[in-house]
């Protein structure tokens, strides 16, 4: 059993190359315990391939890494779920069967794989699809029935890579749920993905990875603050020599001004535009979003490199 | 839970999986049913050469041109000398006399120009010096001739047809079967594993396809190794193959009690250690000819990206096979010779030479030792099909060997 303070992933220094390519790029990752965690990148930064690596999939050509306490990834299977990027099931299955079939694939007894399915599936809002072959099923409703294969034997690490692409907006909404009642019952999550908000509302802590290399590695709110805060100000009595008073980066926008929160703070700004008779008809501090920390820390460069990802012509990419 | 016993529990589970999804679709039973469709098929086109073949003996006539009372003592002979073929097809063709007339040598030859029969063998002369004509396939019938010639010469000289003697048969069964049998269950066991294998190992190739197809294969390859994933599938077809044979070993038994003694007397193995040893053998390298031959093929197959790749493996695949074939055979009839010892050497025709083997000699230990050699090399192509797999398909071939990654962690 691992230890409370031991994280449940940690890979350090991880190389996979695809020829000469390195693909992931000396990753070093610490994910803690109970937490939800990210692993943002554009496509193509080798988000893929770095979760596949952690979990055994593919063997790393440098580097350590430990699942749950085992180097071996091997040795903790029968506690991790996992649900892949490219969705994979067998068509002439029964709903049900395809979940239990994958919680007997780490180690879940048949019977109560089956009696788990059903009520999940009931709680999921699939009840009426228990006893539907998978080919049968919509895309959606398919992806669904995978995801909950791959927590169906209730797992202390759940690995999920780009759980949300094809999902229409109810589904994300409850897969958001999910990711946080897994979390609640006691297990870490990791996900991958490229879409900012998901990570902002749910991740405890996050990765951005970018061209195989970790270029991040902390909180929401630490990525947010690798940015200034932007301060939106509208005088009551504009006047050209306003701009003196401002900070040099101030920028017009609109009929006020937009600058960067100087590092002293703002009270002291705004005495001497009070005091020299600007007023302050509107005020507003901005906190940068994810996404904008994201694009400053990827660069636009590299959010639009081709995709480093695609290791094989029959698996997930 | 020990590696073993996992890797063991996550075979089997995809090898039941594999195993349903198999059995239980509308095509299994055409599959179950493929060798009464060859078998009517066969029959079919057997009846129908039977039928060309008796339309043509019906005509076939060997013909003997002497006096009438020769002819009469020549027929009687005749009679007497035929009872000794036990089915039609050994027996000569039905004998037809003719009165000399003229020239003999000429109505010889004109015999073979009848529209009335077809002449295989014709006989003219004096009975002390007969001469024989015989047409193309016609020398048994001339040899016959000739017989039926003494016979009726020596009846001649003895003024009487000569009496028939009844003899007391009594069948007697050999204690231990002959050398000659024995060679004969070999080569019956070499067969029948080999043919056993033909038809099921060779399902094995295509069963990695449906995961890569259905992108399945991540899913199984992050809960389970690689290898527990080949071994499966195995062990899934393996199922199917024993329900095949079941089914099909089942019904040909019960046929079995059925047929005469005598019969049943004549398809008897006759074995160096015993029925129950042999049988046993036997199913054990069926099993071991599969898991060889089906890891081999699941190997070569899993590299296949397409369906049509997966139909190109097939002419190989059965070359490989027919190769094995011909070299545990050429070891059955010499079981001392080195082809034999090849044969039970090389891994993939070993089974076939081993099950040969187990009919010709009694000695146990080299059926133990060739058992542990052939499970080797079954563990053997299942790894490296596994690593193949990961390298070719899931593109994950690790630079360093495994044994460096082994000290590493």
């Amino acid at each position: 059993m691992v230890g409370s303070s031991e994280p449940a992933v940690f890979a350090e220094h991880l190389v996979k190359r695809f020829g000469e390519r390195r693909v992931v790029d000396g990753v070093d990752l610490s994910v803690p315990r109970g937490a939800i965690y990210g692993v943002l990148g554009p496509n193509g930064a080798g988000k893929t391939t770095t979760l596949r690596t952690l979990l055994g999939i593919i063997e790393p050509d440098e580097g350590h890494r430990s699942i749950l306490g085992h180097a071996a990834p091997r040795e903790a299977s029968d506690r991790v779920g996992y649900l892949p990027e490219e969705r994979g099931l067998y068509p002439s299955m029964k709903a049900r069967d395809a979940i239990a079939f994958m919680g007997a694939l780490r180690g879940l007894d048949r019977r109560t794989g089956r009696a788990r399915a059903a009520e999940m599936m009931e709680a999921a809002g699939l009840g009426h699809a228990i006893d539907e072959k998978i080919k049968k099923l919509s895309k959606g409703m398919a992806q669904l029935v995978q995801l909950l294969g791959s927590v169906v034997h209730r797992p202390d690490l759940l690995v999920l890579d780009e759980p949300f692409s094809g999902l229409d907006p109810v589904n994300q909404e409850k897969l958001e749920s999910l990711i946080l009642a897994e979390r609640d019952r006691g297990a870490t999550v990791l996900f991958s993905t490229h879409i900012m908000a998901h990570a902002e509302r749910v991740c405890d802590r996050l990765a951005i990875i970018a061209g195989g290399k970790r270029r991040f590695e902390g909180t929401v709110d630490a990525a947010r603050g690798t940015l200034p805060s932007q301060v939106r100000y509208l005088p009551t009595h504009p006047d050209a020599a306003i701009a003196e008073v401002l900070p040099h980066d101030a920028m017009r926008d609109g009929d006020g001004w937009r600058f960067q929160l100087p590092g002293e703070g703002i009270e002291g700004l705004l005495g001497t535009l009070i005091a020299r008779g600007y007023g302050i008809g509107g005020l507003s501090i901005e906190r940068p979003s994810l996404h904008d920390a994201f694009v400053r820390i990827v660069g636009r460069d590299a959010a639009n490199q081709p995709g480093a990802d695609q290791p094989n012509g029959g698996a997930a990419a | 839970m020990t590696n073993l016993a996992r890797t063991l529990r996550q075979a089997l589970t995809i090898a039941r999986r594999d195993f349903i999804a198999t059995v239980f679709t509308p095509i299994f039973l055409l599959f179950l049913f493929a060798p009464v469709i060859m078998g009517s098929f066969g029959a079919i086109g057997g009846m129908g050469a039977a039928s060309v073949a008796d339309g043509r003996a019906d005509k076939t006539r060997m013909v003997a041109i002497l006096s009438p009372d020769q002819a009469r003592v020549m027929t009687d002979a005749d009679d007497r000398l035929r009872d000794v073929f036990r089915r039609d097809e050994e027996a000569p063709p039905a004998l037809a006399t003719l009165t000399p007339s003229g020239d003999t040598a000429a109505q010889a030859r004109a015999a073979f120009e009848s529209k009335d029969y077809e002449a295989s063998a014709v006989l003219y002369g004096p009975l002390d010096r007969p001469q024989i004509l015989y047409g193309p396939r016609g020398k048994r019938a001339a040899d016959y001739l000739g017989v039926l010639a003494q016979e009726t010469l020596t009846a001649d000289k003895l003024g009487s047809v000569v009496p028939r003697v009844v003899a007391t048969k009594t069948p007697l069964e050999r204690q231990s079967g002959s050398a000659g049998n024995r060679r004969q269950s070999a080569s019956f066991a070499v067969f029948g594993v080999f043919l056993l294998n033909l038809f099921l190992a060779s399902q094995v190739v295509g069963t990695m396809a449906e995961e890569r197809n259905n992108k399945v294969i991540e899913v199984l390859a992050a809960a389970v190794p690689l290898e527990s994933v080949f071994l499966g599938k195995l062990l899934g077809m393996f199922g199917v193959a024993l329900l095949f044979v079941g089914f099909w070993g089942t019904i040909i038994a019960k046929l079995g009690s059925f047929l005469p003694a005598d019969v049943a007397r004549a398809l008897a193995i006759q074995t160096a250690v015993g029925t129950p040893v042999f049988v046993a053998l036997f199913v054990t390298y069926f099993t071991m000819a599969y898991l060889l031959l089906g890891s081999a093929f699941l190997v070569v197959g899993a590299q296949a990206s397409t369906p049509r790749e997966i139909q190109m493996l097939a002419l190989p695949i059965s070359v490989l096979q027919m190769g094995m074939l011909a070299l545990a055979l050429a070891g059955t009839a010499n079981p001392t010779g080195w082809i034999a010892t090849v044969a039970e050497l090389f891994p993939l025709s070993s089974p076939f030479a081993m099950a040969g083997r187990a009919a010709t000699s009694p000695t146990i230990w080299p059926h133990l030792a060739a058992i542990a050699w052939q499970l080797l090399w079954v563990t053997i192509f299942i790894t490296l099909g596994a690593r193949l797999f990961r390298r070719g398909v899931l593109q994950s071939g690790s630079a360093r060997p495994f044994w460096r990654r082994a000290k590493a962690n």
